[in-house]
């Protein structure tokens, strides 16, 4: 009896071991998250699709080979917002326009929402820059998180996210009627 | 004698187009030099415009500027700037925002129009006034929201071409 209790500690132990290390490696491992650079960041096409990571209080995006970095310390804003995007995508979309019987329209109205991530940061010289980027809904807040906790600025903290997303970024919203 | 009466019509026409045209040759306006251009960025302290929206406005309009030939952009900040002498400084602040709707410009093709009004100041280094002008962007049939930002981008760009010259 005893031996099969000890047995039961000893798998115990190990099961919260490997528990409690993937949680430390979960929280050290930057999370990589999909990202459409639409414009701002100087080396990289309008756009672009890559990954966008924070480390080392860095924003990093990869796009192809690609690689751009903003400091953290030096963002002076960083606001994320909620906007619509046609699933169909952009071509498809503005090519179904001419589909026969008003197809196109009735095409049109499939979209899925995406989060966007706005960050104003200066260069060395103190030149301003503004870079904006759409992803998966949901993902803006933990990268605005990350990117706080490394040092980057705010006008809107975010415990206010919520209240400030109401009111302007909600104007941005698509209304389906 | 209907072909004189012809002839003469064909030239009292001709005269006037050409009269028209001398006329608007001596009305040309003179572009003030400058020896650079420098983009604050977009103001929007009555108005609530999306941080988007001003980002974008800003970015078209500095990639607007240099498309048109102006040889020195300079962002907001920049201090390279601050050692040019002749600079103008372009000051642009949102009057009016009016979000519209892609899907219902796509689905009706008449409404959801998106459309902004932004006051734009040209200043000197030291900020006296040298042209002031409101410039509306819009976006009617096509495009996102945001296309709205490359509308004003290029008027507000045509209007600092037309008025500033930045070439030696």
């Amino acid at each position: 009896m005893t031996i099969r209790a000890k047995k039961l500690l000893r798998v115990g132990t190990v099961f919260f071991a490997v528990v409690a290390t993937s949680g430390v490696n979960a929280q050290q491992s930057p999370t990589a998250v999909k990202a459409v650079q639409l414009t701002g960041l100087p080396s990289v096409k309008d756009n672009a699709k890559g990954n966008l990571t924070v480390e080392n209080g860095y924003l990093h995006f990869l796009s192809g080979k690609t690689t751009s970095e903003v400091k953290a310390t030096s963002i002076e804003d960083v606001v994320t917002g909620t906007d619509s995007q046609k699933a169909v995508g952009k071509t498809i979309g503005t090519l179904s326009m001419a589909a026969p019987y008003g197809g196109g329209r009735f095409v049109s109205l499939f979209r899925k929402k995406i989060d966007t991530l706005t960050v104003e940061y200066r260069n060395a010289e103190g030149a301003l820059h503004g870079v904006i980027f759409t992803m998966p809904l949901g993902t803006a807040d933990a990268i605005k998180k990350e990117l706080i906790a490394q040092g980057a600025h705010t006008t809107v903290a975010p415990e206010q996210i919520g209240s400030a997303q109401a009111s302007p970024s909600t104007s941005l919203k698509e209304q389906k009627q | 004698m209907r072909y004189r009466a012809c002839l003469g019509t064909f030239l009292c026409i001709s005269s006037l187009f050409l009269g028209d045209r001398a006329l608007c040759d001596g009305k040309k306006t003179v572009r003030i030099k400058a020896a650079g251009i420098q983009v604050a960025m977009i103001q929007s302290d009555e108005i609530a415009v999306p941080a988007e929206f001003r980002v974008a406005l800003y970015e078209n309009l500095i990639r607007q500027l240099e498309k048109r030939g102006f040889q020195h952009v300079y962002r907001d900040g920049d201090r390279k700037a601050a050692g040019v002498p002749n600079v103008v400084v372009l000051h642009s602040t949102v009057r009016r925002f009016k979000a519209g709707n892609e899907m219902a410009r796509q689905v009706t093709t008449v409404a959801g129009a998106t459309s902004i009004n932004i006051h734009c100041q040209f200043t000197n280094a030291e900020g006296q006034p040298l042209l002031e002008q409101d410039v509306t962007g819009n976006v009617r049939f096509f495009g996102g929201n945001l296309r709205v930002t490359y509308d004003f981008a290029k008027k507000a760009s045509r209007i600092a071409y037309e008025k500033f010259s930045t070439r030696d």
